[in-house]
This record gives structure tokens, C-alpha cells and sequence, in this order.
């Protein structure tokens, strides 16, 4: 229903002028200059702020986090390890397995512990991993599996990958962490030159599929420019590693047994803001999620939103603002675009990233926005939209939207103006429905 | 003279006494000397006095000789070949990686790891690569075991002869050494029976990577070889460029590795250093640094016209005085185990092997077409690749017949692109 009315005949449902849709030019025009005069009176109206939590799902409230055993049991894609070795049993028997309350953290702690446990070649590694990590994302596995398997190394980036990349090769399962993302790039010639081609150049004699290196990323809300970067988009030309983002703990420990496992090098990068405050019901045992498979949260019909990591949650939280905006936005939500339902789809995999997925998402609704953390300039955005446009030209109903972070280092002070918040997200969704 | 009184202590997280007087230092030695280098025959092949000499019989020593002069035999028909432009590129080697080769592999180990720079051919030709393996490699034909004809000549690879495939950018296998030794220490089956060794010039371990693999090895620990060639120039870069300290050798002891500098054009020096480098890194489980100092006597590569920065005399100098080769033939013929006549029969026989091997790798087809797009991953192709490599083959369907610059190249390849064509 939505979908077949026209951009403009909508439009002007809610800024109450008529269209002539027989002069598409001259409405356009006028359309445009519609528009920026809405803005400019409705700007003094928004200025209060919106009401303390209610309204806006924080990760805390989310609905994608499972908030129950059988919702953790039941999510899509699971596959159960020990079911690997019987075929014949069925999928996804989820009778006597049991879930725990875990955060980000711990779920990637519980994953670390089910590989050095099943694993003798497996090593975990990097910087201050030894009592903890930084994160505590290590937590007690060096006094659980002695500190031959789980050590700390110098203070070295390019050290960490190549020394990763060497375990690898000799087909131990090796676990490295970055600190942080925003340290990655002295291990960039490791990680492109080196570990991308070590199996091509090698005419397949030659595999690193054992090396997963692990990196805290995105923003954290005070992390200026070295504690907040997405550097995942610097990775996609890399063709050979595989780049992984989880959104939640059952995400993380599903995601990160499957890369550690997976036959390829593999950057997994966790938002770093989520390590504490997504807390989900996870299974304890033993299971993996796919890569390279994009993960549809909110169905829907008029547009898709694209995203990973942390702005999962505020993509969400546009949704729900779109939706039933607070009274302070109300005014500036046409109740038209109300009924609209937003596709939201978590990409997951970076690279190589689901395409099918995506582009079967935007035959249908038509429309899509892109929200990342990283600049726009160069970022994972442009690569999804141009290939996105190849493949749904006809069916697009406006132009391929992207919301990200501005083309500027991550200014400490300025984060809130930076980052892609709900507003921003709603603005684009709205933008982009009656273009 | 300062002596550390012992009522001023040390400081709490160093065992470093207190000192009064204040002296700065740049030697490791105490009479700010240099770092003394290692050498058993002299330049006329007569053993130095009070050198030990490795225990080797008339048969090794010939297997030792043979191999080092197939070096050269090798070295001369690809740098050839290579100015007739049949092949791409080529660089030079060192001798005295035979040394280093021999005390790693001897006859009663089989299990070696080695991560090489680009002149290690010797050590893959010494656990038996064949000499048709090289040739494969450098035509890229289909014969190429090391990496189906992807990458440049020289860059060669075996898992069977525990040989790393080479990679171009310098000094990124240092660090990879590192894991490696770490994997063989954690591995019950080849602990304190294998050590890891990485190759690298001077100019290379001014990478940081060098940095990182030293303080890795030392720190974690592993056991791992560290062998500089420090051959004077890294290109045109002389090695005073390089570095002011002394030499390579002199960083050892700052990661807190043990460290000897060899004569590296005294092969029975190098296996003396390469031997008990390996033992001590296989007893400490901890990094060794071994600094073999040799002269590039050939250019850094056929791309390089090295009498642009340095003499033709001085080369050619180096080439009579101090020639690994002739030192070693000289020591040999004081045994009685070699004379002219073994020279000329051996130089030949090896002169036609490299010919018949390198006239059979040109007459070898390129491998498949197909495999420009394998191997990128494991396991399942991506949809990019996939699309990528039926586009290709759509596109050779329609312009290769047509189309010179692909139609004379379609046809070095095996099947002549057809499987990709499918």
C-alpha cells in the first residue's frame, strides 16, 4: 500500500501542499524548497531534548537480545558442534541444553575456553590477555590453561600478527588480540601483504586458516580518535581474510567459534561498547553461527536498513522513533511515513559480505540506508551501495542512502555530533521514504 | 672502574646496580671494540689456528662443494635466460647458505623449518627440491608446485622440505619465524628435535619487523634461528647507510639473545656457528642470532647495474680474495679429495643438468588459467570471485580470438583458457 503511492503524492499528505504529479521538474523544486522551510521552523520546536530512556530502546532493552533459553536456543542459523559428528541426528535439537546470562565479554571468554579446551594447538595471545585483558574478555583462562597457551606479548602490532601468522602456518589454531582496532594498522602489511595471500601465493601448499585476530572496535563514547575507530572498510580489498562484527553475546560466541574455526584468516572485530552493556541469554554449549550470512532482524516492506556492530541498537531505536516518535518529534514524523516498516538486516560478514541477502531486501522494499560507525569517504557503505545499484537499478525508488560517520578523525568532544545516532538514522529513513 | 656499592641497592624492576660515576657506552665489547667474527679456514683455505673443524669426511665435503658451486651453475643460466627476457626476474644468492643448510639438516634429522628470504635457494636444492622445481617455479608453468605460477621467480615453497613460501616484502617472515618456533616448541612430537630458522639481509632487519620477531622469540620464548646475511649492501644502500652500531650482531644481546658474527664465506665457520646456534637453541628453547658476514659479488638483481654505485675492481677483488667457493676448493685439494680434473667433469655435468631442466620448463605450458582465481580462499568461493571468474571466461569467449594481446597469451596456458571459458 505504501510502497505504490508516489514519493512526492505522500510528501505532500504531510507538509499540506497539492503536487501536480504531471510536472514532476517543477515539483521537485518546489518539493525541495518545501522541505528545507519545514526544517528551518521546526528546528526551535525540536530543541528540547527527548525524555530521559522511555522512548528510545537502549541496547539494555533491545528486542533482538535474547532475553530467554529457548529464544537463545532457537537462534537462527545455530548449529550445534557436537551434531557435526552425527548427521543422522536432527538439527537443532535444543532439548537439555542450557543457556546462561552472559555479557559481550563473557561470552567471548566462554568461547576462548570451549576452543582451549577442545584444541590442544590453540593459543591465545596479545597484549595484557595474560590476567585478563583490558576488557577482561581473557578472564582466568591463562590460570585455567597455564600461560603457555594464554600469554601476554611485547607491545608490538606487527610482532602479534606475524607471530600469529607463523603459529597458523604450522596449522595451530592461533588467537591474537589488536587492543584496539585503532592499533591495527602496524600489522596492516601482516595482515594484507601477508596473511590475505599467504594461501594464494602459496598455490594452496601453504594455509593461516587457524589465525582469527580479535579487536575491540567502534565507538565507546569517550574514546577520541584511538579508541573509537571502524576500520573494517581499510580490510575490504584484502580479499583472502575474512572480517567479522557481532552485535550481541550470543552473536559474538556463535560468530567467533565459526571464525576461529572457519579455513580462512579471520579479523573479528567487537564493539567495545556492547562488551558490558549487551547482556543476553547464551547457550553454554559448544555452537557456531555462519559468515558470510546477513541476518534479517525486523522484517519489513517499504525500506532496508543495513548495518552491523553497535549501530544495530540505534538503528533500532529509529525504528521504534519512527514509529511512535515523543511528543518533542512528533511534528517532525509525518504520521504518513508512520505505517512504514523498515526492513532491518545485521550484515555480520564484512567480507566476503551476504550480497543476496541484501539486494533480495532491496527488490522488495525498494529503498535502502546503509548506517556504519566509519567515515563515509571510502567506508564499507559505498562498496555495498554501488554493488546494490548494479543489481536492483530498476527496482530502486530512491537513491541508495548512507549514514555514517563523518569523513573527520573521531573528535573526542564531538562524538555525539559524529556518530550515527537515531536521529540521524530516522532523518534518513524519513529522507529517503519520500524522496 | 665503578664498583657498585652495595648500600645504594637497585632499582626495583632492574638488577642494574647504582652506580656513582657517570659513563656512557656504545660497545658491547669492554674495550669498545667490535664484535669479533668467527672464521675456521683462512682465505687460502688453510684452517686458522686453534679452529676446530666441523667433523666432516671426504663425502660430505663433496656434497657440500657440489652444492655450492651449483649455486653459481644455477645463478648464471637464469641471469641469462633472464636477459633474453624468458623470465621475469631473478636475484643472486649466497653461498654461504649451504653452510647454514648442512648444520640445520643433517642426515639424521628430516624435520627443518626454514622461513627464507630470496636467496635460500641453496637451502631447498640442498634437502633435494630439484633442480626442476626451481625452473618450474621461475617459468611459473604448471610444473609449479610453489604457487602455481602467481608469484615472481625465486619465490619458492614446500611444505614437504619445510620451506616456507617466499614473499616479497623484506623482513615480514622474521616475525612469522617467531610462531613458527613457538608451534614446534608446543608440538610433543618435534620439541627439543626442531627449531625454526629465518633468513633476512642487513638491510632488512632494519624492518620493524626484525624488531618484532627478536623481542617475540626472546621474550615469549622460542626457538628460533635468526640469520643475518649482512653482505654489505641492500640494493645500493651500503650497509654504513643501514645502520651506525655494529652491525647486526650487536642488537643480540639488547633483546637478550644469544649471538655470534661468522665469517659467511667460510662454510665450515658457518656450519661450526649454525650447529651450535641450533643446539643451544634447542636446549634453552630461546633465540639464537647468528650474523654471517659475506660481499654481494653478484648485482641485487637483473634489475639492478650495481657498478652504478660501487668499482668493478672492488668486485672484482672480493671475487679472488675472499671467494667462499675457491676457499673451500683450496681446503679440499689440501686433502687430497679434489683437483682440476674433478672441477671440470663436475662443472660440466652441472652446467647440463641445468640446461636440460631449463629447456624442459620452457617447452611446459602455463598451469590452468582457472587458478588465477583459486586458492584466494578455502573452502567455498566467494560470490565476487565467482562472478569475477565467469565474467573473465564470458569475455574470453568473446574476445579471444580477437583480441592479439589475449589470443597470444591464451595460448601459453594449458588448455588455452578453455575450462575458464566454460
Amino acid at each position: 500500500m505504501f510502497t505504490q503511492a508516489s514519493p512526492l503524492r505522500r510528501l505532500s499528505s504531510f507538509v499540506g501542499i497539492s503536487v501536480h504529479s504531471s510536472l514532476p521538474q517543477i515539483d521537485r523544486l518546489q518539493f525541495s524548497r518545501v522541505r528545507c522551510r519545514r526544517w528551518q521552523t521546526t528546528t526551535s520546536a525540536a530543541a528540547e531534548p527527548p525524555p530521559a530512556g522511555g522512548h528510545l530502546s537502549s541496547v539494555a532493552s533491545s528486542q533482538f537480545l535474547c532475553t530467554t533459553r529457548d529464544s537463545a536456543l532457537r537462534t537462527p542459523g545455530i548449529t550445534w558442534a557436537d551434531e557435526d559428528t552425527h548427521p543422522s541426528s536432527p538439527q537443532n535439537v535444543i532439548g537439555g541444553r542450557e543457556t546462561r546470562k552472559m555479557n559481550m565479554y563473557q561470552a567471548i571468554r566462554d568461547a576462548l575456553s570451549i576452543v582451549l579446551a577442545k584444541d590442544d594447538t590453540a593459543v591465545v595471545f596479545g597484549e595484557d590477555v595474560a590476567f585478563g585483558g583490558v576488557f577482561r574478555c581473557t578472564m582466568g583462562l591463562a590460570e585455567e590453561f597455564g600461560r603457555e597457551r594464554v600469554f601476554n606479548t611485547p607491545l608490538t602490532e606487527q610482532g602479534i600478527a606475524g607471530f600469529g601468522i607463523g603459529l597458523a602456518s604450522m596449522g595451530h589454531t592461533a588467537i591474537a588480540e589488536i587492543q584496539f582496532a585503532d592499533y591495527i594498522f602496524p600489522a596492516f602489511d601482516q595482515i594484507v601483504n601477508e596473511a590475505a595471500k599467504y594461501h594464494y601465493r602459496a598455490g594452496g601448499q601453504f594455509s593461516i586458516g587457524g589465525l582469527t585476530i580479535r579487536t575491540p572496535t567502534m565507538a565507546v563514547g569517550h574514546g577520541g580518535l584511538y579508541h573509537s575507530q571502524s576500520p573494517e572498510g581499510f580490510f575490504l580489498g584484502a580479499s583472502g581474510i575474512k572480517i567479522v562484527i557481532p552485535r550481541s553475546p550470543v552473536q559474538c560466541k556463535g560468530l567467533l567459534l565459526a571464525s576461529i574455526r572457519d579455513p580462512n584468516p579471520v579479523l573479528f572485530m567487537e564493539p567495545k561498547i556492547l562488551y558490558r552493556s549487551a547482556v543476553e541469554q547464551v547457550p553454554i554449549d559448544d555452537f557456531k553461527l555462519p559468515l558470510s550470512r546477513a541476518e534479517t532482524l525486523l522484517p519489513g516492506s517499504d525500506l532496508t536498513l543495513l548495518t552491523w556492530g553497535t549501530p544495530v541498537y540505534h538503528c533500532e531505536s529509529a525504528i521504534s522513533l519512527l514509529r511512535s516518535p515523543p511528543p518533542a518529534l512528533e511534528p517532525l514524523v509525518p504520521p504518513s511515513l508512520r505505517s512504514a516498516t523498515v526492513e532491518l538486516i545485521d550484515l555480520r560478514t564484512i567480507l566476503p559480505w551476504d550480497v543476496e541477502t541484501v539486494v533480495e531486501s532491496v527488490k522488495r522494499t525498494r529503498r535502502l540506508v546503509i548506517v556504519h560507525e566509519a567515515g563515509m569517504t571510502g567506508g564499507v557503505g559505498a562498496e555495498i551501495a554501488a554493488e546494490v545499484q548494479k543489481r536492483a537499478f530498476l527496482r530502486l525508488e530512491a537513491p541508495i542512502r548512507r549514514i555514517t560517520g563523518w569523513d573527520v578523525p573521531a573528535a573526542l568532544q564531538y562524538e555525539k555530533f559524529n556518530m550515527p545516532d537515531p536521529i540521524r538514522i530516522l532523518d534518513g529513513i524519513m529522507e529517503t521514504l519520500t524522496y | 672502574m665503578t664498583v657498585p656499592t652495595k648500600d645504594q641497592g637497585i632499582l626495583p624492576t632492574f638488577r642494574s646496580p647504582i652506580v656513582s660515576e657517570l659513563r656512557f657506552f656504545n660497545s658491547l665489547t669492554s674495550e669498545q671494540g667490535q664484535i669479533p667474527t668467527y672464521r675456521v679456514l683462512d682465505g687460502v683455505g688453510i684452517p686458522v689456528e686453534g679452529a676446530q673443524l666441523p667433523e666432516i669426511n671426504e663425502e660430505f665435503a663433496r656434497r657440500l662443494y657440489e652444492h655450492m658451486v651449483r649455486l653459481p651453475t644455477v645463478d648464471n643460466v637464469l641471469y641469462n635466460v633472464q636477459r633474453q627476457g624468458k623470465i621475469s626476474f631473478y636475484y643472486g644468492e649466497e653461498a654461504t647458505i649451504i653452510g647454514s643448510a648442512a648444520a640445520l639438516a643433517p642426515d639424521d634429522e628430516s624435520l627443518k623449518l626454514e622461513i627464507g628470504q630470496y636467496r635460500e635457494m641453496g637451502v631447498l636444492l640442498w634437502r633435494g627440491f630439484g633442480i626442476d622445481g626451481v625452473m618450474a617455479q621461475c617459468f611459473g608453468n604448471l610444473e609449479d608446485k610453489s604457487g602455481k605460477g602467481r608469484q615472481m621467480p625465486m619465490h619458492f615453497g614446500s611444505p614437504e622440505l619445510h620451506f616456507h613460501t617466499i614473499s616479497s616484502p623484506l623482513a615480514t617472515q622474521i616475525p612469522q619465524a617467531a610462531g613458527v618456533g613457538y608451534a614446534l616448541r608446543r608440538d610433543p612430537a618435534r620439541r627439543h628435535k626442531n627449531v625454526a630458522c629465518v633468513y633476512f639481509g642487513e638491510g632488512a632487519a632494519s624492518e620493524g619487523d626484525f624488531h618484532a620477531g627478536m623481542l617475540l622469540a626472546s621474550t615469549i620464548p622460542c626457538p628460533t634461528i635468526f640469520l643475518a646475511r649482512n653482505n654489505g649492501f641492500a640494493i645500493s644502500t651500503p650497509a654504513h647507510e643501514q645502520y651506525a652500531g655494529d652491525g647486526i650482531a650487536a642488537r643480540g644481546p639488547g633483546y637478550g639473545v644469544d649471538t655470534v658474527r661468522v665469517d659467511g664465506n667460510d662454510i665450515l665457520a658457518v656450519m661450526n656457528a649454525v650447529t651450535e646456534a641450533r643446539r643451544r637453541c634447542l636446549a634453552s628453547g630461546r633465540a639464537v642470532l647468528v650474523e654471517a658476514m659475506t660481499y654481494r659479488v653478484g648485482h641485487h638483481s637483473t634489475s639492478d647495474d650495481s657498478f652504478a654505485y660501487r668499482g668493478r675492481q672492488e668486485v672484482e677483488n672480493r671475487k679472488k680474495i675472499d671467494n667462499p667457493i675457491t676457499r673451500f676448493r683450496l681446503f679440499m685439494e689440501s686433502r687430497g679429495w679434489w683437483n682440476d680434473q674433478e672441477e671440470e667433469a663436475l662443472k660440466s655435468r652441472l652446467k647440463k643438468d641445468v640446461l636440460t631442466a631449463l629447456r624442459k620448463a620452457e617447452s611446459l605450458k602455463q598451469s590452468d588459467l582457472r587458478d588465477l582465481f583459486t586458492d584466494v580462499y578455502a573452502g567455498e568461493e566467494p560470490w565476487n570471485l565467482r562472478e569475477q571468474r565467469e565474467e573473465l571466461g564470458a569475455l574470453l569467449r568473446k574476445y579471444g580470438e580477437v583480441w592479439q594481446p589475449w589470443q597470444s597469451e591464451l595460448k601459453r596456458f594449458k588448455d588455452g583458457g578453455k575450462k575458464l571459458m566454460e
